[in-house]
């Protein structure tokens, strides 16, 4: 007989909910099959069994938000009486207690946690500043102080076993993560609270108009598009660049075929590359940035954000330093996140942490619009579609050629109109001089 | 009672009557020109000069008269919001006593003491040389006033009276150019460089002050009298009766050493104007129909008498003989002085309790007018003469006055600039391990030839044998002989050190501290005080403020109340209240009681922490005792020591290496890490450290959880860096005293450790206190203060949940709002 328990898809989680049961109790189970879905604020999994036997009990139904490793369904022998999973016992935190008791007696003696109790807000001031500072989970925190109280020792528990947001050099290694439910970030706890407004029942035959519940992570973009818009005075500047370098070099890429493996490198990529290293300019560093009220913080790298069209909707993952990387490696990575955004397989810390974002929108022939900035990001560009212009060419004739269209929208708590002006201008430098980027050189006015 | 005097039933038994001498009343009748005709040594200057005195007092309460209900003075205005109890009628009494008096003469007024602080000012400045002068007012505040009056001024007797109005007059307007900062003001004005001691706000508060200044002239061997000058009202009050007692008690004529003998140098001196406040004192509220009559409270009826203080020389002749016979050592002596106050109590006073016939009476009688037609009577001084003084006294005050509001001349204290500056002189901080360097003291024996000191010599001074077990208790050298050592060793050291409480001398203090003493240290050094607490505290307060070190012992904490005036007004507040003119090097010893009930059995800590200008100490070990009780004896601040009745008898556990032989202190608001530990922090105050250690004990035991103990033995001051620092460490607090929960100074400290230390706090601080109940019985006492059990309760329910543990109390958050709802 086993448990099976929520899965953690990323440390930065800290539930999911359960869409939906592919089983029931009674039902047999063979590894592999899949037993349950389950969603996280950006991505869907499924949850597939890895023991044979019957599906004794269904401890969490669907639409629940289950804290991660906590039990969800129990598999066994037909006839076994599940009773002992019913309950979500700090199992391992136990053996270990054991262990350290048998080991060391003068260490602390630690009651079991209260069972399934949460840190339902009651935390020791001195708990949360250890949280904090080290990026434990709180969220799997199991309370053993008085009153279901988190307290120190619980933190340094999760310390220990690794049950940490990032590692300890997360300041440098990966900026940007904050801390569980600071500073006001969305959590799963917030999707699982019940839609404002609960759908009106469908009238009874064909009617003309119908409401929907919103997916959760559609309620999730709603409210962040909304309290982007709302809080943040941001102003979009469009400037158009002469495409013909980029154009020739993406036509170079896919005529030397899969020997150079460029073939797939796509126009998107060369203004992904030529962003990430504009955006190292120290001029542009503003850019590159986090708007924190009384603070700016900046980024020592580029953690890109790209956004991605999935059925679910959008999602912007991130590519991770790609300042560093070579065009081919963000050709290449920027596929892997997109297709594992569309497969709702992305892992879920890949989706926070950007410094700054893209976002193509050419493939539809848009010309211009106005990008929303994913707080607390500084700026979003946006890459609109190529068009043909006319200009006066060699022999006083006019001459056709290609522009693409870029609208960057920034924070103007953080900057100013002339400090985004000239962004634009010298991204554009470096997009029609594309060459001369790749060789390493970058325009400087 | 020592064993040389017998108590002797047949004497006490045998039948008889008390006989009691007539006490005078108003037997000087004299003018000024009977007066002159008697050749009683007053020169025609002199005569008139009595008069100049009653008329500046007499304008300089008008000018605050005045101030007070028209906003000005000779047409200035000014405001002025303190106080003003003037004393309009009674200046011939205040002028007829100051005239007797020099500087060695110290007085001591009341809450209406203007006109004798103007009267004795004037008569110092009389009798002073011109060079004197000079110096006191050049070296008050570094010459500070001086600067404010120089110019103008013929002479510097003239000089010196514009250097006294203006100094008055400032302070009492609360400037910076006042005798005491302007910290003192109008009830509290006092220059002692002319002999004039501090007035009290009190009524009576100056009683046993005074006496305790007339114990100091007595020991230390200074010349001159005190003077307590009281209204009398102020006979209601039982300090004061316990003051005329104290400087009476039989001790003083019978068991001190003859160089000694003799009632303490102090006139008890009753400005009697009928009215305490509106209370009519003869007739309503009190019961001696003459004041005079209270003087025969002791043998020699304290040589009472009743004069008539309308009649300056009527004063000045009993004031006289007062004075000669108290230098004869035949004090103390009462003068009830009859005078009339024609003002109000204060400005606000409607007259409402006496009707404008029994004011007009005595109007027509007022001194100013019927004195100043026996001058002109007797050929001394024309009227014009008069009429002339009168309107100098006017022109000097305006002067001063003038001054004295100018905020140019004149700032208060910058309190914008300098936030410290009250905060700084509220304690001295010095450390004199002699108030008197270089004057030998008075002992009988040589400290090593004292049998309980060879006997202390005798007794391990670490609490352990070479295998690590308890050296008994005949062995070892407890708590009580740390005091005793520290006590000991500063009397050979500070020939002012006086010790004195109940039964300290031959009982050797209730719980032996000063056992033995008494075989080295003189009478007058270390005797048995009557059970008046207040006198006790009171006459302490006097002896420090005229430069001696005193420790007063009262017997149980619980007797504090008796004493509260004493402890919470005075001792706490002179050094502030003087602008740190005056020191305070006061012990008061307070015995921390259990198993005697609800009122031998209080801790009282958490009361005196309360009151700003005290340092409270309450040690736990003999090496804390021995260190902050030296500490204490050596600062010139007022200390509250708090001993514990229970750990008299505990050798020292924790500073390795035992009690140390020779001096050294411990410093005061230093806590101390008794034992070191990582998981939780309990700070203890007093002998609960003994019950925390059980604590440790099991919750290392039992649940594997090592604790820090921290003791404060100090209250105030007190540095938290350190407890901040194990807080730091353990995350959690548990704070203990046997202090009464409610109002516990723990709670302050619980409140500053939040604040202090919020993110490292894994819990709240847990403060455990005594119940707030009455102290029971000895057998039900477990009940009622803290307990080992009580602290693991306490961890168990709001720190952190011990495994397995059963409570023995209600900890519950529930439990302790209804604690707190019924006020249990």
């Amino acid at each position: 007989m086993v448990p099976i328990i929520m899965p953690r898809q990323g440390q930065s989680v800290e539930s999911c909910i359960i869409t939906k049961w592919h089983k029931k109790v009674g039902d047999q189970v063979t590894p592999g099959e899949i037993l349950f879905s389950y969603e996280t604020d950006k991505a869907a999994f499924d949850e597939e069994a890895k023991d044979a036997g019957v599906l004794l009990a269904i401890l969490r139904g669907e639409g629940d938000d289950v804290p991660c490793l906590e039990n969800v369904a129990v598999i066994g022998e037909a006839g076994e009486d599940p009773s002992a999973f019913m309950k979500n016992e700090a199992a391992p935190a136990k053996a270990e207690e054991a262990a350290a008791a048998a080991e060391e007696k003068k260490v602390e003696a630690v009651p079991a946690a209260v069972t399934g109790e949460r840190a339902e807000g009651k935390i020791s001031p001195r708990a949360r500043a250890l949280a904090e500072k080290s990026g434990a989970d709180l969220s799997l925190a199991m309370p053993t102080g008085p009153h279901g109280r988190v307290i120190a020792r619980d933190v340094q528990k999760l310390i220990d076993e690794g049950k940490v947001v990032t590692p300890a050099a997360r300041g440098e290694a990966v900026p940007g993560m904050e801390g569980t439910g600071l500073g006001g970030r969305v959590s799963l706890h917030d999707l699982s609270r019940p839609a404002a407004a609960e759908a009106a029942a469908p009238a009874a035959a064909e009617p003309e108009t119908w409401e929907e519940k919103l997916p959760n992570i559609r309620k999730v973009i709603a409210r962040q598009m909304h309290q982007s818009l709302s809080e943040i005075p941001q102003v979009t500047h469009t400037l158009a660049f002469d495409a013909t370098q980029i154009l020739a070099l993406r036509k170079m890429c896919k005529e030397s075929g899969e020997a150079f493996g460029m073939n797939g490198v796509t126009i998107g990529d060369l203004v992904v590359y030529a962003v990430s290293r504009t955006l190292m300019q120290p001029e542009h560093a503003v850019l590159n940035a986090h708007f924190m009220g009384d603070t700016i913080k900046y980024f020592r790298n580029v953690q890109m954000g790209i956004a991605v069209d999935t059925p679910r909707g959008l999602m912007v993952p991130t590519l991770r330093d790609a300042n560093k990387k070579s065009l081919l490696e963000i050709s290449k990575e920027t596929k892997e996140l997109a297709n594992a955004c569309k497969q709702g397989s992305i892992n879920p810390d890949l989706l926070t942490g950007a410094s700054f974002t893209v976002s193509n929108v050419g493939v539809y022939g848009v010309e211009s619009f106005t990008p929303v900035i994913n707080p607390p990001q500084t700026g979003i560009l946006g890459v609109c579609a190529l068009q043909d212009r006319v200009r006066p060419g060699k022999d006083g004739q006019p001459e056709f050629y290609k522009v693409m269209t870029l609208s960057l929208t920034y924070d103007h708590r953080a900057l100013d109109g002339s400090p985004a002006s000239r962004f634009l201008r010298d991204l554009k430098r470096n997009l029609e001089n594309i060459q001369m980027l790749l060789g390493g050189g970058s325009y400087h006015a | 009672m020592p064993k040389s005097q017998f108590v002797d039933p047949v004497e006490l038994r045998k039948p008889g009557f008390i006989k009691f001498n007539d006490i005078p009343v108003n037997q000087y009748q004299k003018t000024v020109k009977q007066s002159k005709a008697d050749g009683e040594g007053f020169s025609d200057a002199d005569y008139k000069r009595i008069f100049r005195d009653m008329a500046y007092i007499r304008e300089f309460e008008t000018m605050l008269n005045l101030v007070k209900t028209r906003s000005e003075y000779h047409g200035i205005a000014y405001n002025n919001p303190g106080p003003a109890h003037l004393s309009m009628g009674q200046e011939a009494a205040a002028v007829g006593t100051a005239y007797v008096l020099d500087t060695n003469d110290f007085c001591f007024g009341s809450h209406r003491s203007h006109g004798e602080l103007l009267a004795k000012a004037f008569s110092s400045i009389e009798k002073l040389g011109d060079a004197e002068l000079e110096q006191i007012m050049r070296e008050y505040f570094c010459g500070k006033i001086l600067s404010r009056v120089e110019g103008g001024q013929n002479s510097v007797k003239e000089l010196a009276m514009d250097f006294f109005l203006y100094g008055a007059i400032s302070e009492i307007f609360g400037r910076e150019t006042g005798f005491n900062l302007g910290l003192g003001g109008s009830m509290h004005t006092f220059f002692m460089p002319f002999g004039i001691y501090p007035n009290n706000a009190l009524v009576g508060g100056s009683a046993d002050i005074a006496t305790g200044a007339a114990l100091f002239k007595r020991v230390n061997r200074k010349p001159g009298i005190v003077v307590g000058n009281f209204g009398d009202g102020a006979i209601g009050c039982g300090p004061v009766w316990e003051a005329m007692n104290f400087a009476a008690m039989d001790q003083l004529t019978q068991l001190w050493p003859d160089e000694m003998k003799g009632g303490l140098p102090i006139l008890f001196n009753i400005y009697n104007n009928s009215y305490g406040m509106g209370g009519q004192t003869r007739g309503e509220t009190m019961c001696y129909d003459y004041v005079a009559r209270i003087g025969a409270i002791t043998p020699s009826e304290m040589l009472a008498e009743r004069v008539d203080g309308f009649n300056p020389l009527a004063v000045i002749d009993a004031t006289k003989r007062k004075k000669e016979a108290i230098l004869d050592r035949k004090g103390p002596a009462l003068l009830d002085v009859v005078t009339y106050r024609f003002s109000g109590h204060s400005p606000s006073d409607s007259n409402n309790y006496r009707t404008k016939e029994e004011i007009d009476a005595w109007m027509a009688q007022d001194p100013l007018i019927t004195y100043r037609q026996q001058l002109v009577e007797a050929g001394v001084a024309t009227d014009a003469e008069c009429e002339a003084i009168l309107e100098e006294a006017g022109a000097a005050i305006e002067k001063a006055y003038k001054k004295a509001i100018d905020l140019e001349i004149s700032p208060r204290i910058d309190l914008e600039k300098n936030h410290n500056i009250i905060a700084d002189l509220m304690y001295s901080n010095e450390v004199r391990p002699s108030m008197d360097p270089g004057r030998a003291p008075d002992v009988l024996t040589k400290y090593e030839d004292n049998s309980r000191v060879q006997s202390i010599a005798r007794k391990e001074r670490w609490a352990f044998d070479a295998e690590g077990k308890p050296v008994s208790k005949n062995k070892v050298f407890q708590f009580r002989e740390a005091l005793f050592e520290a006590i000991m060793t500063r009397f050979y050291e500070d020939p002012t050190l006086c010790f004195y409480g109940e039964d300290v001398r031959d009982w050797g203090g209730a719980y032996a501290v000063s056992r033995g003493m008494m075989e080295s240290i003189p009478y007058q050094r270390l005797f048995n005080a009557p059970i008046s607490e207040g006198a006790i505290v009171g006459t302490a307060v006097g002896y420090c403020m005229c430069g001696g070190r005193a420790i007063a012992e009262l017997m149980y904490c619980d007797f504090l109340g008796r004493a509260g005036d004493e402890v919470f007004n005075q001792m706490s507040k002179w050094q502030a209240m003087s602008a740190g003119i005056i020191k305070m090097p006061l012990v008061l010893r307070l015995s921390v009681g259990s198993k005697y009930g609800a009122q031998h059995s209080q801790d009282w800590s958490s009361l005196c922490t309360h009151i700003p200008g005290l340092k409270v100490a309450f040690p736990a070990t003999p090496y804390d005792a021995k260190g902050l009780m030296n500490a204490a004896l050596v600062g010139t601040d007022p200390v509250v020591f708090l001993e514990s009745q229970r750990i008299y008898d505990v050798g020292e556990q924790f500073h390795k290496g035992g009690v140390p032989e020779g001096f050294y202190t411990v410093e005061f608001g230093d806590p101390d890490v008794k034992i070191e530990g990582k998981d939780i922090t309990i700070l203890s105050i007093g002998a609960v450290l003994y019950r925390v250690l059980d604590a440790v004990k099991e919750l290392k035991e039992k649940y594997g959880m090592e604790a820090e103990v921290i003791d404060a033995r100090t209250l105030v001051p007190f540095n938290y860096e350190k407890v901040l620092a194990s807080v730091k460490k353990t995350g959690r607090i548990v704070l203990v005293s046997d202090a009464c929960q409610r109002g516990s100074f723990l709670n302050d400290m619980a409140r500053n450790i939040t604040e202090m230390a919020f993110d490292e706090l894994d819990a709240p601080p847990v403060v455990i206190g005594a119940k707030n109940w009455i102290t029971p019985a000895h057998e039900l006492e477990t009940y009622f203060f803290p307990q080992a059990s009580w602290i693991l309760d306490a961890i168990n329910e709001k720190i952190v949940p011990l495994p397995g543990y059963t409570p023995v109390t209600n900890q519950t958050v529930e439990e302790q709002i209804r604690i707190e709802k019924d006020a249990e």
